[in-house]
């Protein structure tokens, strides 16, 4: 194996109560071997001990070291210094503390509100009093097992929530490592508190906009917008719907009427289905005035063999 | 300073932590956890292989619990305490079955029932897992589940010191980290759960956050260490990130091969093989490296290609991960570099099979900071697991019946002793120039490495001292540069060299008093056992510079010590 050395800059993005942000510069060798971690640890032990960040178990399983490197979210240890180099084509890397969250110092970010969420969705497994009481014991089958523990290998580092967008606009959402929680016991056939885990995520779950910020960054790929696709899923059993979740549902079924119809997606139809003929035509006012009302009159044609889709739509 | 009151305190929210307190909670008294870390990001989350548990019903048909604890006492070479390896055997299907109904999603048998593999050093298979990430796995049950409970966290809360009296421990001091803020914790009772001190070595699989801090709490408030020598080695960290590539990789067949191709393990251990306890792993990969048969920078492979990629991929994940982010090796193409690195901590905070600490009333220890005396002179792989929830749990129920017993006392205004710790930890930063902490920790970490790793012999031990003593000096020349008072990261990481300071030269005296070899305690210039003079524990003070040795027996109820042939 070879153990070349090559010397990069690192640019991190410092900040501290006292002295407000500023951006500093280290150079150093690495290997082809050295993670991010390591950079920050050499940094800190050899030419800048004020340096603020946070490490612990350098193998991507504590979720302590998300940051933003060369402007992607990244766990450090995860990220090996020279692909970095290679991917970007230039010996300077560039770190800065994680979105969204507030700075405390350097890149060391207040994750208060991150937790907060995490245990809005009562993230722990309320088993039957028998099972409690060791009178019972849980059967898992193995294909539950593996699907659930997918879902479950969330180490709360945050990076999703950084990366999504929806979390910044509306309050009401949970945010996708929060969901992904709360699905990994919804499905959960150990659980016992179904219905009140319905009222947590259900409307919540329709407030995601499916951009994928949250499947990219994950680093134990859990795909969080996935949890949120199945948990809408669930949105039948939910007995007193929120509106938005009224609103996601009827969008939902209009989009599979139109297909069904023309093998399309219809995007005025789905529109006056989802949101009702008054709304539509209010709406359309504000786009014919915006001059934007020619693209939701596109009129679609029938795909040819639209029996052949509904078929497929029927299985 | 500030003063908060709780009927006990636990130090640490790992595993050991965690299980301690939902005890006290569930007792019905107030208990706080303060850790350096928020719970979730402590090291109990590296652990990867399982959790041993004879499970009733759910084990090998010939097995039985009296096997499990011969091969625990077998495998820590006979320096175990005999009633604590029954117990911690007799209580592991229980404490399996309690995490599995509080969540925790271990891999099954195609009936629904938990799966089972073997790890090294056991007769009969008896891990439980999770994938290869069982330990993060246990950690978020127990988290979310005590999550729930009346406990107070202080996350990321930095412990200074104990604060004691004459004969009982009264509180700790400890600084939020955000603000810097100190706080004098009252409490009857405190346990220390803080976990091991892989840093103190240069090759360690262990977290950055492992500094070893309760030992040195517990030891400059005069507590005792248990049997500090013994400091285990993973055979198989990743080359060269140290990054933990898991026993159960061999568990599930995987092979050690050297240079030229061999599965060199058939000549250290020819029935157990790649299945032999750690220490003698260890010994024969550097052996094989000493000799010529590692591969150049100095490793050798281990070879899963015969298992298969699906099952690699499924069974041992984080292995088939770590290897290809972190060497760029293809685990289903190729060997997976690696060599041995610090991994676990035998020695600790002396206490009983209660997690009770002699030397002062109302301290109590558990986990990997702790030496109940279970895993001796080596600790068998999916042990430690095991071990902190057991004791965690039992040290919890200790401590909620001490508390019944030991009402309120009129404890004395300490509030002096407590500013003195504040002061104490200013103090050792106070130098305005000089070195800063990262010169003396890298020099404390290669000497540990080189002179009181895998192989001893005196001349390093004794040089090893020495150059422990010339650090020590050192600190009084050290600086912080940061003079920040919000999240003062280089005031905090120079107290952790403090403790890791504290904690070398006891290492490193009690190794070097040790005239034997057993179990991760190898001397070359005394290469064998010498139970005549050696079976028993040392136990360990440090007055200043000076480390106290006594000894205590070690307590055997039914199997004699015998050779050690795997």
């Amino acid at each position: 194996m070879s153990e070349e050395e090559k010397e990069i800059v690192v640019k991190i993005k410092r900040f501290s109560k006292e002295k407000g942000s500023w951006w500093q510069e280290y150079k150093l060798k690495v290997d082809r071997f050295t993670q991010m971690t390591e950079v920050l640890r050499r940094i800190k032990t050899e030419q800048d001990p004020t340096l603020a960040y946070r490490a612990s178990c350098h193998m991507a399983v504590c979720g302590s070291c998300g940051m933003k490197i060369n402007g992607e979210p990244r766990l450090a240890c995860k990220t090996l210094a020279l692909d970095m180099v290679r991917k970007y084509g230039k010996n300077e890397i560039t770190i800065e503390p994680m979105d969204f969250f507030p700075v405390i110092k350097d890149l060391v970010v207040d994750w208060t509100d991150f937790y907060n969420r995490m245990f809005k969705v009562k993230p722990r497994l309320y088993p039957s009093k028998e099972v409690l009481e060791g009178k019972a014991e849980h059967r898992l089958k193995p294909e539950d097992q593996r699907e659930l523990w997918k879902f479950e290998q969330c180490i709360w580092c945050g990076l999703c929530v950084s990366a999504c967008p929806s979390v910044k606009n509306d309050p009401e959402f949970l945010g996708p490592a929060a969901h992904a929680k709360g699905y990994r016991f919804l499905a959960d056939p150990r659980d016992t508190i179904f219905d009140e885990r319905l009222k947590i995520l259900i409307d919540s779950a329709w407030r995601c906009t499916y951009c994928y910020q949250c499947f990219n960054v994950c680093p134990r790929d859990i795909e969080p917008v996935t949890t949120i696709k199945k948990t809408r899923a669930y949105t039948k059993f939910l007995s007193e719907k929120t509106p938005v979740a009224l609103t996601g549902e009827k969008h939902a079924e209009a989009i599979v009427k139109s297909i069904e119809e023309s093998g399309k997606i219809e995007e005025a139809k789905v529109y006056i289905s989802t949101y009702g003929l008054l709304t539509a035509i209010t709406d359309m006012i504000y786009a014919m005035q915006n001059g934007k009302l020619k693209y939701a009159l596109v009129t679609q044609k029938k795909v040819k063999d639209v029996e052949q889709i509904r078929k497929i739509m029927g299985e | 300073m500030e003063k908060l009151s709780y009927d006990a305190i636990v130090i640490g929210g790992g595993l050991a932590g965690l299980m301690a307190a939902h005890e006290i909670a569930v007792s019905g008294y107030k208990v706080a956890v303060i850790s350096k870390v928020f719970p979730t990001r402590s090291h109990s989350s590296s652990a990867e292989g399982g959790i041993a548990a004879y499970i009733e019903g759910n084990s090998d048909p010939n097995d039985n619990p009296d096997y499990m604890t011969y091969d625990t006492i077998k495998g820590g070479d006979f320096l175990v305490d005999q009633d604590a390896a029954e117990l911690l055997s007799q209580k592991s299907g229980e404490i399996v079955r309690i995490m599995e109904s509080w969540g925790t999603l271990f891999n099954r048998q195609p009936d629904g029932r938990v799966a089972v593999r073997y790890f090294g050093g056991q007769t009969y298979p008896r891990t439980r897992f999770v994938g290869d990430k069982t330990g993060m796995a246990l950690l978020h049950t127990l988290f979310q589940r005590v999550s729930g409970l009346d406990i107070d966290f202080y996350n990321e809360w930095f412990a200074l010191d104990l604060i004691r009296d004459d004969k009982r421990v009264v509180g700790v001091v400890a600084m939020e980290m955000k603000s810097m803020t100190p706080v004098f914790f009252k409490a009857r009772a405190i346990v220390m759960a803080t976990g091991g001190m892989g840093m103190l070595y240069a090759h360690s699989t262990n977290a950055y956050i492992n500094t070893g801090d309760g030992y040195a709490m517990a030891l400059r408030a005069g507590a005792a260490l248990k049997d500090p020598e013994f400091v285990q080695f993973h055979p198989t960290a990743l080359y060269p990130s140290d990054i933990l590539i898991s026993e159960a990789a061999r568990g599930e067949g995987a092979i050690l091969i050297n240079n030229k191709g061999e599965r060199f393990m058939a000549r250290y251990a020819p029935r157990k093989l790649d299945l032999a306890p750690r220490d003698i792993t260890s010994r024969a990969i550097i052996t094989e490296i000493r000799e010529g048969r590692g591969f150049p920078g100095g490793y050798v492979g281990l070879d899963l290609r015969h298992l298969g990629e699906d099952y690699i991929k499924e069974r041992l994940a984080l292995a088939y991960e770590a290897a290809k982010n972190f060497a760029g090796v293809d685990a289903t193409q190729e060997p997976i570099p690696v060599r041995p690195a610090q991994h676990y901590y035998m020695g600790g905070i002396d206490v009983d099979i209660t997690g009770q600490n002699p030397d002062l009333i109302g301290l109590f220890a558990a986990g990997e900071a702790a030496c109940v005396s279970v895993h001796g002179a080596n600790r068998l792989g999916s042990n430690s697991l095991l071990e902190t929830l057991v004791f965690g749990r039992e040290t919890g129920r200790a401590v909620a019946k001490f508390l019944s017993e030991h009402k309120e006392e009129d404890s004395n205004s300490l509030d002096k002793e407590a500013e003195k710790v504040v002061d104490d930890a200013y103090k050792f930063v106070k130098s305005e120039s000089g070195v800063h902490f990262g010169e003396i920790l890298n020099k404390l970490r290669n000497v540990m490495w080189e002179k009181v790793g895998i192989f001893r012999d005196e001349d390093g031990m004794k040089d090893a001292l020495s150059q422990i003593i010339e650090l020590r000096k050192m600190t009084s020349s050290m600086y912080v540069l940061d003079k920040s008072t919000t999240y003062n990261t280089e005031f905090f990481n120079a107290l952790e060299l403090r403790n890791m300071l504290d904690l070398a030269i006891v290492i490193a005296r009690t190794a070097l008093e040790r005239k034997e070899s057993r179990g991760a305690h190898y001397r070359t210039d005394y290469p064998e056992r010498d139970d005549k003079n050696w079976l028993k524990h040392t136990i360990a003070y440090l007055k200043g510079e000076t480390v106290e040795i006594t000894y205590k027996p070690v307590r055997i109820t039914r199997w004699k010590p015998e050779p050690r042939v795997y």
